[in-house]
């Protein structure tokens, strides 16, 4: 019985698809496994607003540097309650609407990022 | 034409009896004398300095200082004709309405007027000190044209506008002395003598009104002027001397019955790069560091507390202004990164700037000036400034600050990071504005103040006050403008009363 014979071109072909697959495979998570990868915490749900949470970190060490009695828990309860089917831009501006300026190393930022960015140092 | 009589040449003995005698060659003392010009009175100027800087006669100036730092009491005024103007730095701004009122939250505030009273004279006084077309206020729109201002969301600050003089279309300020001299010179009812230093107000056996004011010269000449009225205008440290010095008939000083005279000293502190600004969009307009030629009125922004804000926050007058570029350290930019990212703004060219200001300070009778046992070589006591600054007066700007960083991010333009927060922070960035204000206060009450609602020393009938050293309260607005429009004030006054 003759099996059938896959062709030279349909091999060539076949290998470039798969080439071509994998190699868009590896662009779409390449950066993931190149960037910054963090522990998992209690409070990645508000981490993940963070546009950079890097900077954002450094800016909260500040922070938590003068506020030794920080409770992350405390923090992050709070955040939730204002991040109520509200995104971060909506928080931000009721922040500063309503005058909760918080101050970091003398910055003054919307309390809400101050307490993201606190958070964020870990 | 009159020449200037040179006060040395003077006979001792001679008793000179003017109208109107004006002690000291300041902008208040040559503004009352130009005001003064073709009235039917007979007035005599007396500056104890030249036409220029002399060191012996600066000497006269030299005091002690405790306290907080403070510029040396004869590095801070200068005493030839012209006084301060010779080193101001031109800056004008009318005082606000809020200014004049009595705040609740302002220990000893409010004026025996309101702004009404001198806005009257604010056109005259504008001219006087060459700072060009009234503008001010008035340049937010036209300077928007030239260069869109750094945006801010609606709150207590505001752009306000400073306004410069410039003598003559130069870009000096008007040294009021140089540049009033030939004016003087043309005054026909006016005498004004140089090297003329008054030692002594010599007041009548009843300490009802002023007899005599004594003038004694560095080479020794010695003679007196008997006039009808006398206005002291050398300055709120020299006037409050000149009164607490002379002491034989009243054992307080002049007009000190009630313990008031140097005390309520003020100056505008002028810490520096209190704050950096952040302008997200990158460079901001030339026009808020060098002042910007608006149809003939220099100006240059400041921010401003609005008067609601300084009522609801409790603070103060302040004028914050922004002076350099300044580089952001890693903190900075991680700041100016996370904010500008979370608000939605690029700031991939974001400008960083130092930024300083003028404070109000709020009045303190334990600020004050009082007489040593030294003396000069005139005979007459010298100084000792005690300077004080309280912190309540660092927070208060702090707030406004505060409010200001908060406009920018709700505009989205900018952010701010305050660098002062410990009062030895503050004292080390501390400069001062030499606008020495408040030895003299008015207030119509002589158990509140030195001086009525004229100007005219309480309990005597022909003694005043110009100048700065009557202001009750002090602004953030620089004083010779004000002090210039409060002056011609007293000219109206002193021509309806002497008629």
């Amino acid at each position: 019985m003759n099996q059938p014979r896959l062709s030279r071109r349909t091999m060539v072909a076949s290998g470039g698809i798969a080439a071509a697959l994998g190699a868009a495979a590896l662009g779409l998570t390449l950066p993931r496994w190149l960037s910054h990868r963090y522990a998992p915490t209690p409070y990645d749900d508000l981490l993940a607003t963070l546009v950079d949470r890097e900077q954002a970190a450094r800016l909260g060490a500040v922070a938590r540097a003068s506020l030794p009695s920080f409770s992350a828990r405390a923090a992050a309860r709070e955040l939730r309650q204002r991040f109520e089917q509200r995104d971060l831009a909506e928080v931000l501006d009721a922040d500063i609407r309503e005058g909760r300026i918080a101050e970091i190393g003398g910055w003054l930022l919307p309390d809400s990022l101050a307490q993201l960015c606190t958070l964020a140092a870990g | 034409m009159n020449a200037f009589i040179d006060a040395r040449a003077i006979p001792t003995g001679t008793i000179l009896q003017p109208d109107v005698a004006i002690i000291g060659g300041g902008p208040a003392g040559i503004t009352l004398a130009l005001a003064l010009a073709q009235t039917p009175l007979k007035v005599m100027l007396f500056e104890s300095g030249g036409m220029e800087f002399d060191a012996k006669t600066q000497a006269l100036y030299a005091g002690k200082v405790a306290g907080v730092s403070y510029l040396p009491l004869d590095a801070s005024r200068m005493r030839y004709l012209g006084g301060g103007s010779n080193h101001w730095g031109g800056w004008c701004r009318p005082l606000d309405p809020i200014d004049f009122e009595r705040r609740d939250w302002v220990r000893y505030s409010g004026w025996p007027f309101g702004i009404r009273e001198l806005q009257p004279y604010f056109r005259r006084a504008q001219a006087l000190v060459e700072a060009g077309p009234w503008s001010y206020d008035r340049s937010t729109k036209p300077m928007a044209e030239v260069a869109e201002p750094l945006a801010l969301g609606s709150g207590g600050v505001y752009t306000s506008w400073f306004q410069f003089s410039r003598q003559r279309d130069s870009v000096l300020p008007t040294h009021f002395g140089e540049r009033y001299a030939s004016d003087l010179k043309r005054v026909a009812n006016l005498k004004l003598f140089l090297h003329a230093n008054a030692t002594h107000l010599s007041l009548a056996p009843n300490a009802a009104r002023l007899d005599h004011c004594e003038i004694s010269t560095l080479n020794g000449r010695k003679f007196s002027v008997k006039a009808r009225a006398t206005v002291l205008a050398l300055g709120a440290i020299e006037n409050a001397r000149l009164m607490l010095a002379s002491r034989d008939v009243a054992s307080g000083g002049v007009g000190n019955g009630n313990d008031l005279v140097g005390r309520f000293f003020a100056d505008h502190p002028i810490p520096r790069d209190t704050a950096t600004l952040v302008s997200f969009a990158g460079d901001i307009p030339g026009y808020y560091f060098n002042a910007y030629d608006l149809n003939g009125a220099l100006v240059r922004p400041a921010f401003a507390p609005r008067d609601d804000f300084k009522r609801n926050s409790k603070v103060l007058g302040s004028l914050t202004t922004v002076e350099n570029a300044v580089e952001l350290d890693e903190v900075g930019k991680a700041a100016v990164i996370t904010t500008a990212l979370s608000l939605g703004v690029d700031a991939s060219n974001a400008k960083a700037y130092s930024v300083g200001c003028g404070l109000e300070l709020e009045p303190d009778p334990e600020r004050r000036v009082t007489l040593t046992s030294d003396r000069d070589i005139l005979g007459l006591p010298r100084l000792k400034l005690s300077n004080l600054i309280s912190d309540s007066d660092f927070a208060r700007y702090r707030m406004t600050m505060r409010e200001l960083g908060r406009q920018l991010l709700a505009a989205r333009s900018g952010m701010m990071r305050l660098n002062l927060k410990s009062r030895e922070g503050w004292l080390a960035a501390l400069d001062w504005g030499d606008h020495h204000l408040g030895t003299t206060r008015m207030h119509v009450d002589p158990k509140q103040g030195v001086v009525d609602a004229d100007s005219k020393v309480h309990g005597l009938s022909n003694l005043y006050v110009s100048g700065s050293g009557v202001f009750p309260t002090y602004s953030a607005s620089n004083p010779t403008m004000n002090l210039v429009a409060l002056t011609l004030r007293l000219a109206d006054h002193l021509k309806r009363e002497m008629r």
